[in-house]
């Protein structure tokens, strides 16, 4: 048997040791057990499609800087927190001053709060499935703590505004971490967006630990550039009665991969997690969502819809685990897909996992094309080929994008999806 | 529910009704696994050199093969050394030229097991080709077939007269570096059946082999090869059972069918392997790679299963959709109790244009078992038009058993549409109540319901089968009320 090439140690080395000393010993700790980690290849089972597209070059192994940039101006309407390359950026940052709720950074917290931190990050994300998690847990170099008190209701939504940036290639390892205490709310929008040319990787995690009752909404939007190949993970756990919202969006890169792992420990927890991905060119976008029923009278929703155009590839695999004694559980997985292309590839697989009798679980897949027929239609009203082609297209995701609670990312999203279709059909 | 709970264990203990061991007299090999032993297995059979060199080359590729491991299954490790590959029943000299001289010990086997081997039994109209442990002992209704142009007989007896289609089409579908056990089939594959329908014959009636384990610590691999050629069709069933013992017996089948222009292969098997006690101990290990070929332009294969045996399978009938507008079809029902573990499912792959397949799978699992289908339904570029739909449910009685779905699907043709459908339930109280308020006991209850659940599947059975698997998925499963 030919040996399988494993993590190039360049990669175990973080840069920066500004954080409290219980934080460093986790990083050392999540490095060791990184040594020999065996790279994903096309027989690793959850990087089955990925794999190929994963080139992770020594050079990329340095921790990218994080002066010289401000960050951006850009306005949002809400709370917003900058970090470039993983580091966050004070002066570009606006806090929300509220009772009840504390952001810090991870460099300051005192060695109590960093050591209850300790204990706590990572252990939201299973570490079978999430291998390049614990990248992240030996590489980061600054994070955001975020902590609700019981019953703090966030009044706007906080945006974490991701930006990946460099000149040289290198590799960014942004880390948040949300402690929403009992029947807290929040609403938690993060952007991922770069700039530079050189080839970059962002690796990500972002955990979410919701006590009984708490009510979290989640907006992902995925919008990096060709340069940056991007392996994000987040991480939830829901204890009783509490509600976890997820929003999706991402646009194709040479790599994307973001695993989205839920747990619902308590009875009564609620999540619904919906995707939207679009890719183009010779674009990647995977997705892995795995939902672990533990506790009894748990209700699962998820939908997923992937547009593949080109010669790119888009993969979605969905997980629903239920677990012995999680009776009366609901789980409802739906992902549709279509293919624009034939150069185009579509892989999914939703699988469920059930070892309980008492429970209702469906899910379904399609892959298809548009419609002929409702293309005939619009046509023969006189719209113009290509701009049917925008308006089904559009259609078919917009039903999920609909569903975002906040209406600028909403927007942003939308427009975004309409000059990526506007592009996609322009030669058809 | 403490009644029914009551009454699901008391019927959950019924045992396996084909357990009696066979007292004959046999020729076994000594236990382990070599060239030497390849060498002399493949000189009883007086085959061919090619034969041999083939049974090799498997052979040394299979040394360098790993035995999977990404299927939902846990079981000891299997000592491939421990195993006897080769046995059969003693003989005074040649094969028996007729039933009368079959040993009667043999022959009431058989009828134990409810098989009409006597060819005046002409009512069953099924042509069966008997196979015990290693060797093929009778095969009935050669005549007739014969008239029609269809060849029909054990494996042994197609290398020794028809070489030149043996060698045509053996390991064309499933090659010996498919898979570990496929490897290892294919170096020590001792007996089974081949089929062959000439052009334009429609074949009268089913064919028919029925697969027995008799002797301790022997292996089975069977082979068996059917060929429809240009326009012809077959059905073609099989069924299986052994007896009960408390260790674990291999068995690692493989299965070729090729489909040419226009021809239609349907494939139905009842498996009743024994599953091992009410603890889990002892039952078969099976390990079977099916795969057909739909090479010619409008041809079709149809898979139908009803999995009720083994302690653990592992076992994907496949079909290659490689003619333009030909069509593959899977029906499967797979039934498992006590400690059984089944991990099975399909693959079709689309590479011509306006291909379709439909894949229908029901999953029952009681007791602590499991059970998993496992499929891949993939479209290849050239794969214009084609069209899937699956279907998978499970259904769950009782707390302690696990039902999974493992599907793949994968598309790379645009105009490709694949719809995927899978749903897990319970036999409902509901349901239940309604059946028990018009007088109808839990038991008959549940296996009305169960069946109306299989029935989609049990409909593409022929006819006598359809009523035996019902009567199988009964016994398997009588009163398992939640």
């Amino acid at each position: 048997m030919k040996q399988a090439p494993t993590l190039s140690s360049a990669f175990l080395h973080p840069a920066c040791d500004q954080l409290p000393e219980p934080l460093l010993a986790l990083r050392k700790q999540r490095a060791s057990t990184l040594v020999d980690m065996p790279m994903p290849t096309r027989k690793t089972e959850n990087w089955k499609y990925s794999a190929k597209y994963l080139k992770l070059d020594d050079e990329m192994a340095i921790s990218l800087p994080n002066e010289g940039k401000t960050g951006n101006s850009l306005a949002v309407p809400g709370y917003k927190v900058v970090f470039i390359n993983g580091v966050m950026v004070p002066e570009a940052s606006e806090f929300p001053d509220m009772d009840g709720i504390a952001i810090k950074r991870f460099g300051d917290l005192s060695i109590d709060e960093a050591s209850a931190l300790s204990l706590q990050l990572g252990s939201t994300l299973d570490p079978k499935r999430t291998q390049f998690a614990h990248l992240n847990g030996a590489r980061f170099e600054d994070g955001l703590l975020i902590s609700l008190k019981p019953g703090a209701v966030l009044d706007q939504p906080l945006f974490i505004i991701h930006e990946t940036w460099g000149d040289a290639p290198g590799s960014a390892y942004p880390r948040i971490f949300v402690d929403a205490g009992a029947n807290s709310q929040m609403t938690l929008v993060e952007e991922y967006i770069s700039s530079g040319d050189a080839s970059l990787l962002a690796n990500t995690v972002t955990e979410f630990d919701l006590a009984h009752g708490a009510n979290i909404t989640s907006i992902r939007l995925n919008m990096e550039g060709e340069n940056v190949q991007h392996i994000g993970a987040t991480g939830v756990v829901q204890q009783r009665s509490s509600r976890f919202e997820s929003h999706c969006v991402g646009f194709g890169g040479p790599l994307r991969r973001h695993d989205l792992q839920v747990r619902l420990e308590g009875e009564g927890g609620e999540c619904k997690l919906n995707g939207v991905v679009v890719t183009q060119g010779k674009q990647h976008y995977d997705n892995h969502t795995c939902i672990d029923h533990v506790a009894a009278h748990c209700n699962s929703e998820e939908t997923y819809r992937n547009i593949a155009a080109d010669k790119s590839h888009a993969v979605f695999n969905g997980r629903i685990h239920i677990h012995p004694d999680a009776q009366k559980s609901n789980a409802d997985m739906n992902n549709k897909n279509l293919l624009l292309n034939s150069g185009a590839e579509i892989d999914t697989k939703p699988e469920l996992e059930i070892y309980a009798d008492d429970v209702k679980c469906a899910h379904g897949a399609t892959i298809g094309q548009l419609d002929e027929i409702s293309l005939f239609y619009l046509v023969s009203r006189g719209i113009g080929r290509r701009q049917a082609n925008v308006l089904l297209t559009m259609a078919f995701i917009n039903e999920l994008v609909e569903q975002i609670p906040v209406e600028a990312v909403r927007e942003t999203a939308q427009m975004r999806l309409n000059e990526f279709f506007e592009q996609t059909f322009q030669e058809a | 529910m403490a009644t029914t709970d009551q009454e699901v264990n008391e019927l959950i203990k019924r045992e396996y009704e084909h357990g009696f061991v066979t007292d004959i007299e046999s020729d076994t090999f000594e236990p382990g696994l070599n060239e030497d032993v390849i060498a002399r297995l493949s000189g009883l059979k007086k085959e061919p050199e090619w034969m041999l060199k083939w049974r090799l080359k498997a052979y040394h590729r299979w040394l360098e093969m790993d035995e999977p491991d990404w299927a939902h299954v846990g079981y000891p490790k299997i000592d491939y050394n421990a195993i006897s590959y080769y046995s059969a029943p003693k003989r005074k000299e040649d094969m028996p030229q007729s039933l009368d001289e079959v040993d009667p010990e043999l022959l009431k086997t058989y009828e134990k097991l409810g098989i009409p081997l006597h060819e005046r039994e002409k009512l069953a109209g099924v042509a069966v080709d008997a196979v015990f442990d290693s060797v093929s002992v009778a095969t009935t209704f050669k005549e007739p077939l014969a008239k029609a142009g269809v060849i029909f007989c054990s494996i042994s007896e197609a290398i020794r007269d028809y070489p030149e289609l043996v060698q045509k089409y053996l390991g064309t579908v499933v090659p010996h570096s498919d898979n570990f056990f496929a490897g290892l089939n294919s170096a020590v594959f001792s007996d089974g059946t081949f089929v062959y329908v000439p052009k334009g014959v429609r074949c009268p009636m089913e064919l028919s082999t029925y697969f027995r384990i008799n002797a301790a610590n022997t292996g089975q691999f069977e082979r068996t090869l059917i060929i429809a050629d240009e326009g012809s069709y077959v059905s073609y069933l099989e069924g299986c059972t052994a007896p009960m013992r408390d260790e674990n017996q291999l068995h690692a089948a493989v299965v070729e069918l090729v489909a040419l222009d226009d021809a239609q292969i349907k494939y139905s098997t009842v498996q009743n392997w024994y599953p091992g006690d009410e603890e889990g101990k002892g039952g078969i290990f099976n390990f079977v790679t099916k795969r057909g070929a739909c090479q010619g332009k409008n041809s079709k294969i149809s898979w139908t299963q009803v999995e009720t045996g083994s302690a653990v399978t592992w076992k994907y009938p496949s079909c290659i959709l490689k003619g333009d507008n030909s069509v593959g079809e899977f029906y499967s029902v797979a039934l498992t109790n006590n400690f059984q573990q089944a991990d099975t499912g399909t693959k079709m792959i689309h590479l011509g244009k306006n291909t379709s397949s439909t894949i229908i799978s029901k999953g029952i699992s009681a007791g602590r078992s499991s059970n998993a289908y496992r499929g891949l339904v993939k479209f290849q570029p050239g794969a214009e038009g084609a069209r899937n739909f699956t279907q998978c449910d499970s259904l769950l009685i009782g707390d302690r058993c696990g039902a999974h779905t493992f599907p793949y699907i994968e598309s790379k043709n645009k105009s490709a549409i694949v719809e995927h459908e899978a749903t897990t339930s319970k036999v409902s109280d509901e349901q239940m109540f309604l059946c028990r308020q018009r007088g109808i006991d839990p038991e008959q209850a549940v296996s009305m319901i169960v069946n109306g659940f299989c029935k989609e599947v049990f409909k593409e059975l022929p006819m006598e089968f359809a009523v035996e698997a019902g009567k199988l998925l009964e016994v398997s499963l009588e009163g398992s009320v939640g």
